[in-house]
Formats: C-alpha cells, sequence, structure tokens
C-alpha cells in the first residue's frame, strides 16, 4: 500500500514537471473577457492547458514591470497594451514573436496598424483588439427629418455624421440644447482622456508630436490651433464634462443626454448594452473628422490596440506560438467578439455573421481603412510619460485658464526635451 | 556595589523588552527609509533597463530644488495641509466641547459623528465628486434653488481657484470626527477640581476655557495636529479620485506628483528625492509643533 502510495506520488510529481500549463495575463476587461472564451477551445485542439492571471487595468502594468524587473513574473503570454511593449522589448522581458519558428503561418497582412507592433524589423505583439478614437453619434438625430430640415436651413448643406472639422463644430452647436441635450460629450478630467482631444486634432492639422531626431515639436502653429479647438468644443458640452473621465462621457451619451460623443469604438458597446443604454440601436461610429482641405488624405488617427506578446523567460515558446496562432484566427476573433471585443483583422471585422452582430462594425472597418493607425503615445518607453505627466497637465492648464495655449505648450515642449535628453535620445 | 549590579541587571533586562519593538522599527521603517534615500542619489528609470542604475549624485535634488514646479507643489501641498488642519482642528474641538457633557443619546451621535472616519478615502473621493457634480449633485441643486447657481456656474472640480478649497472640505468632512475624538478623550481626562476652583473665583466660561482646558488639552491638540499633519501631507487617494491633480496642475501635491513620476514616468530615483523632501517636511512640521503647541516638552 505505501509502496503504492509513493508511486503514485512520484507519477504525479513527473506530471506536473511535465504538464506546465501555459501561463497567460491580462488586465480585467471586456476584450479579454472575449478571449477567455476560446481557452476552452484551445485545450480541445491542442491539449495545451492555459491559465490565466487578471490584474486590474490600473495596476497591470505596474505589476509586470515589477515582477519582470525583479525576475519574479511567471507569465508566458502577457496580453497587453501597443503602448507597453517598447518599454518591455528594450528590457528584453518579452521575445521577438517572429522569431519563433512557425510565426510566418500569422498573417501580418490582414493586421491594420501591425506596423506600431514592430521594432527593428521584429514583431513584438500581435494585436487582437483594435479600435480608433472617433465619434459616437446618435443615428436617430441625425436621421431625423426636422432635423436634417433646420440643419439645412440653418447652415446650408446636409446634416451628416460630421467628415470635416467645420462640420464638426456646426453638428456640435446646431444639437447644443442644454441641459437636456448637448452637442458633444467630451473628457476634460487632467488624464490621458483629455490629452487624446488634443492628439486628434494635432494629428488631423497636419502636426506631429515629435519630429525624426525625437525632438518635441507640437509646439508648433498646429499645436497651438488644435488646442485652441479642443477648447472651442467645450461650449457645446456640458460643463461638467470638464471633469469626465471616459465612462462618465460614455454614461452621458448612453444616457441620450448628447448628440455625439468623442471617444473611441468601445463605446460602441455601452451604446448596445441593454441592461444600461436609453440609446440601444440608435449609435453609429463615425472616425475622426479632418480639415476640409485634407478630405481623402491618409491622416494619423488615434489607435488603441492590445494584443499578445511573449515572456523572454517563457520556457515553451512553441506553446506560445500555438495559442497566438489560434486565438488571432479569423473565426475565432469572430465568434469571441460579441462578448466584447473589436477584432483585429480586416477578414474578421468584413465578416458578415460580425456585421449582423455590430451593425456599426463596416464604419468602423471603413473608418480604420481610411487612416493611418496611430498609437496615442509615441512608441518609446518615455512615450507614457509624454502624453500622460507632460501634455495631459498642459492641455488642462489651457483649458482652465491658468495659461495661454504657447505658453502651456511651451512649456510641455521643455519637459519632453528634458525627458528625451535624459533618455539618450541626443 | 550589589546594588549596582542589580541596577545594571536591570537596565540591561530592559533593554531585551524593548527589543521587538526597535526590530520592529527598523524593519518597517529604517530599511525602506535607508533604501529611499540610497534611490534618491540615483538614476534610475524601470522602463529603461538599457541605461541600467546609475549614480547620480546630488542630480535628483539640484532638479528637485532648481525646478519651479516642485516650489509650486510644496505649496499647494502646504495650503492643502494648513488648510485642512485648521479646520479640522477648529471644527473639532468645537464638537468635542459640545458632546463633553452626557446627554440623552450622546453615544449614538458620538456612532454617528464617526461615520466619515470609517469610509475609505477612495470612497469619500467618490462620494464628493458625486455630491459636487454639476448635473445631479445635491450641493448644486441646493445652491441653485437658493438662487447661488452663479457661484457654481462652472463645475467647482474643474475651476482652478475651486477645486484645492473643495479637496480641503472633503477631506476636513472625512478627518473631523477623527480629531473630535482625540479631543474628547483629552477633555475627558482633565480634573475637575481646577475648574471648580475657578468657579470659586468667578471666573468666567470664556477663561475657564482659556485658562484651564485649553492648556490641559495641549497634548491631545498636539496629538491630534501632528498626526493629521504628516496623514495630509502625503494625500493621494481623494486627489486622485475628485481631480486627477487638475484643473492643470491646481490640487498637484507632493504625493501625486511623487506617484506620477513613480508610476507613469517609472523614475525611481527622482521620485524617492520627492519622497525624501516629503520626509524632511514632516520631520520640519512635527518638530515646529512641538515647539510651538507642546511648549518644547516631549508629549511623544
Amino acid at each position: 500500500m505505501r509502496n503504492r502510495f509513493l508511486l503514485f506520488l512520484v507519477v504525479l510529481l513527473t506530471v506536473s514537471c511535465f504538464a506546465v500549463p501555459l501561463q497567460l495575463s491580462s488586465e480585467v476587461g471586456i476584450h479579454t473577457d472575449a478571449w477567455k472564451t476560446r481557452m476552452e477551445g484551445f485545450t480541445k485542439e491542442t491539449g495545451i492547458e492555459v491559465e490565466i492571471q487578471q490584474f486590474p487595468y490600473a495596476n497591470y502594468l505596474d505589476q509586470l514591470m515589477l515582477g519582470y524587473t525583479s525576475g519574479r513574473v511567471e507569465i508566458d503570454v502577457p496580453y497587453i497594451s501597443m503602448l507597453w511593449y517598447p518599454a518591455l522589448s528594450i528590457g528584453n522581458y518579452i521575445y521577438p514573436i517572429s522569431d519563433i519558428p512557425g510565426y510566418e503561418k500569422i498573417d501580418e497582412s490582414d493586421i491594420p496598424g501591425i506596423r506600431n507592433a514592430k521594432l527593428n524589423g521584429k514583431t513584438y505583439i500581435v494585436p487582437y483588439m483594435n479600435e480608433l478614437g472617433g465619434i459616437i453619434y446618435r443615428k436617430d438625430l441625425f436621421e431625423d427629418p426636422t432635423e436634417k430640415a433646420n440643419f439645412i436651413a440653418k447652415y446650408g448643406y446636409e446634416l451628416q455624421p460630421p467628415q470635416t472639422l467645420e462640420q464638426y463644430r456646426d453638428v456640435a452647436e446646431f444639437f447644443n440644447r442644454p441641459p437636456d441635450l448637448y452637442g458633444v460629450t467630451l473628457m476634460g478630467r487632467r488624464s490621458i482622456f483629455l490629452a487624446t482631444h488634443f492628439m486628434q486634432r494635432l494629428w488631423a492639422k497636419g502636426g506631429a508630436l515629435l519630429d525624426l531626431n525625437m525632438r518635441p515639436i507640437f509646439n508648433s502653429e498646429a499645436g497651438i490651433e488644435a488646442l485652441e479647438e479642443v477648447k472651442y468644443m467645450f461650449q457645446f458640452a456640458n460643463p461638467a464634462a470638464m471633469n469626465y473621465d471616459f465612462q462618465e462621457a460614455l454614461n452621458e451619451f448612453i444616457s441620450g443626454r448628447s448628440a455625439m460623443a468623442e471617444v473611441w469604438t468601445t463605446g460602441m458597446f455601452y451604446v448596445e448594452d441593454q441592461s444600461r443604454s436609453s440609446v440601444v440601436g440608435k449609435g453609429g461610429f463615425v472616425g475622426f473628422p479632418r480639415p476640409e482641405e485634407k478630405l481623402g488624405e491618409k491622416l494619423p488617427m488615434l489607435y488603441i490596440s492590445w494584443g499578445f506578446s511573449v515572456s523572454s523567460a517563457a520556457p515553451d515558446k512553441e506553446a506560445a506560438l500555438e495559442w497566438l496562432l489560434y486565438v488571432t484566427e479569423t473565426q475565432n476573433e469572430v465568434e469571441a467578439a460579441p462578448t466584447g471585443n473589436i477584432p483585429a483583422r480586416f477578414s474578421a471585422l468584413n465578416s458578415p455573421e460580425l456585421a449582423e452582430s455590430f451593425p456599426w462594425i463596416g464604419d468602423f472597418a471603413a473608418a480604420m481603412e481610411k487612416c493611418i493607425p496611430t498609437p496615442i503615445v509615441p512608441l518609446i518607453p518615455e512615450g507614457g510619460s509624454i502624453v500622460s505627466g507632460i501634455i495631459a497637465p498642459a492641455v488642462s492648464e489651457f483649458l482652465a485658464g491658468t495659461k495661454t495655449a504657447e505658453k502651456a505648450l511651451n512649456d510641455a515642449v521643455k519637459e519632453v526635451d528634458r525627458l528625451m535628453r535624459d533618455g539618450g535620445y541626443y | 556595589m550589589v546594588g549596582d549590579q542589580m541596577k545594571s541587571r536591570r537596565r540591561s533586562r530592559g533593554y531585551w523588552y524593548i527589543l521587538p519593538s526597535m526590530v520592529f522599527i527598523v524593519i518597517i521603517f529604517m530599511i525602506p527609509l535607508t533604501y529611499t534615500i540610497v534611490m534618491s542619489f540615483l538614476r534610475w528609470n524601470l522602463l529603461r533597463p538599457d541605461l541600467g542604475i546609475r549614480a547620480a549624485g546630488f542630480s535628483n535634488y539640484v532638479r528637485l530644488f532648481t525646478d519651479p514646479f516642485t516650489l509650486d507643489t510644496v505649496g499647494r501641498t502646504f495650503y492643502f495641509v494648513l488648510g485642512a488642519v485648521l479646520i479640522e482642528l477648529i471644527a473639532g474641538l468645537c464638537i468635542a466641547l459640545a458632546l463633553d457633557t452626557e446627554f440623552k443619546g450622546w453615544k449614538i451621535v458620538q456612532s454617528v459623528l464617526l461615520v466619515p472616519f470609517m469610509i475609505a478615502p477612495v470612497v469619500v473621493g467618490y462620494v464628493w465628486r458625486f455630491v459636487l457634480n454639476s448635473d445631479y449633485g445635491p450641493i448644486i441643486h441646493i445652491l441653485r434653488q437658493l438662487g447661488l447657481g452663479g457661484l457654481v456656474e462652472k463645475p467647482l472640480l474643474s475651476n482652478p481657484s475651486a477645486a484645492m478649497p473643495v479637496l480641503i472640505v472633503a477631506d476636513a468632512w472625512e478627518y473631523i470626527p477623527f480629531v473630535t475624538l482625540v479631543l474628547l478623550a483629552g477633555l475627558k481626562s482633565i480634573p475637575y477640581e481646577p475648574y471648580e476652583a475657578a468657579f470659586v473665583d468667578g471666573a468666567s466660561s470664556l477663561q475657564r476655557f482659556h485658562y484651564i482646558t485649553l492648556p490641559l488639552l495641549r497634548p491631545s491638540i498636539l496629538v491630534a495636529v501632528v498626526i493629521r499633519t504628516l496623514t495630509s501631507l502625503r494625500v493621494f487617494d481623494i486627489v486622485f479620485i475628485m481631480t486627477g491633480g487638475g484643473p492643470g496642475t491646481a490640487t498637484e501635491t507632493l504625493a501625486f506628483y511623487g506617484y506620477r513620476t513613480a508610476f507613469q514616468a517609472y523614475n525611481v530615483g527622482f521620485s524617492s528625492a520627492i519622497n525624501m523632501l516629503t520626509f524632511a517636511i514632516a520631520v520640519f512640521f512635527t518638530i515646529l509643533y512641538m515647539k510651538i503647541i507642546g511648549g518644547g516638552k516631549n508629549y511623544a
């Protein structure tokens, strides 16, 4: 009996040594919920067990950084924001996925924005969720015959989801009927959300954050105009929007109190959520407008992407690649999407099955095709500090009236310049 | 001779008794403090492991003391600390004096009074954000009903001149019960005899308060003020939740600046220098209070 028990223990230990599950990690969020639905199918198909550790978004990066720095992290496949991979790759914490044999089976040409996932020609992250910064609008209001007639009478052209910045201003003004309806919902709280409003306009007006030598150039004329335009739009927003974050802005829109919300595509899931939205089936999405003279040009547009990377310390990188191949395969992306994901692949976005679940997905795919998907922060380790730590406070100072647009941007440029010097860029 | 030996043995036994607390203090206080001091002399960015950890000499401190932003942040922190502690002390003292008598249901009043103090600061932040919401917040609604809507035309938390006072009020709301409790305990410990003598001498209630209550309450005031100053200096939760440091930089305190440097820029060296500055200010305030309120006596 004793011998049998010992034998059982030895077998158990041996098996546990060999059958180490693939460790995934992620934030707590709806697109993670979507790909989690694929875990069981993956194990059935490949025999590879998978486990997941989830962290709240607010401290997920801290957990990863501290874990990797101390060498105590046991994660094979971290699901991360595209903004994080430069810092993780510079520290060799994550591995170039394109170096894993068999990577060529992943069809990169089908994934918009994939160029952002590459560093020195190597791919470090395979996007799973892609979205754009744009405008969510109330289709019912835009299609209302009375509204259409009134709009054309006042502005002399057809009411439509704004394609140009000029139209965007007019439409916001037209629908601004406080306190029951506001023209647009914006996110004025000092945070990266506020910075998005500035960045979108900066890009639309042909400006940029950094030049090719990594020197800050956003205090240009385009930058000043962009900042002033942000302030201008706030007059068509609820005064409370000056302290809104993403969730509060969405809440206002889904409660039917604004005609448009300048957020990003994920907002559409909230619009269609019957448990909390009063505008289910009434939402549409359009990419961020541009100046009239740049209509038809492919311009940078705020792009948010999450995807899978592979830890350098992962003992079985082939198993990690198996997971990537499986979960980012078109049909799996389509099937997982209704749980709360916007697939990264064009083939998934254009699938008829998905168009049925998400009538707005076609507009999103069209916007994606017409723009240069550009991450909100420069893809360098200092990118987050530049946008969250320097640009967001600068925009906030201008909106608060404590600095002029020029002064706010000049001060911010000085700070970025110091940061870049400290980082050894020049 | 034998007496000396016994004394020395007793003394050495005393050291053994305090050893566990000493070990505790070294582990939870001295080691992290030493580590922070060391890090403040390093150039270490967690996002740039390729640059390694380099000696920075005094450069983090030079930057800290030459950057006008730091001075502004120190100013804002002082504003917050002095505002919050002053309100809490005055209101806490008034409430403690009012409660320093036994009336029917005073225990219920005391329990109710403690409620804000029992709430986590994060929740306090959200509650105040809700209360001040310019759409549906009750305070704004009441002000509008009173015809004072003009005061809040611009939402308070987005107004650079109003945001910090609002944070001070929110903080005071949470901590007045704590100060009240400490001062009430102090009032209860004051003997009755001096008051009796004062009655006999015909002292007015104001004189009794000035010459008896206040001097005998000094140790409790010192404890309350020191504790509240130290905790206010590291205020983070309500700033993070209510304003995120904005509008502009209107509510960015030292602790928030330290957080931003450590967890947005991952600049470990510079954020350690910021923390050392906060520590130095805390020590300065403690000594100052001991001199002013404690009259140089070491009540601690």
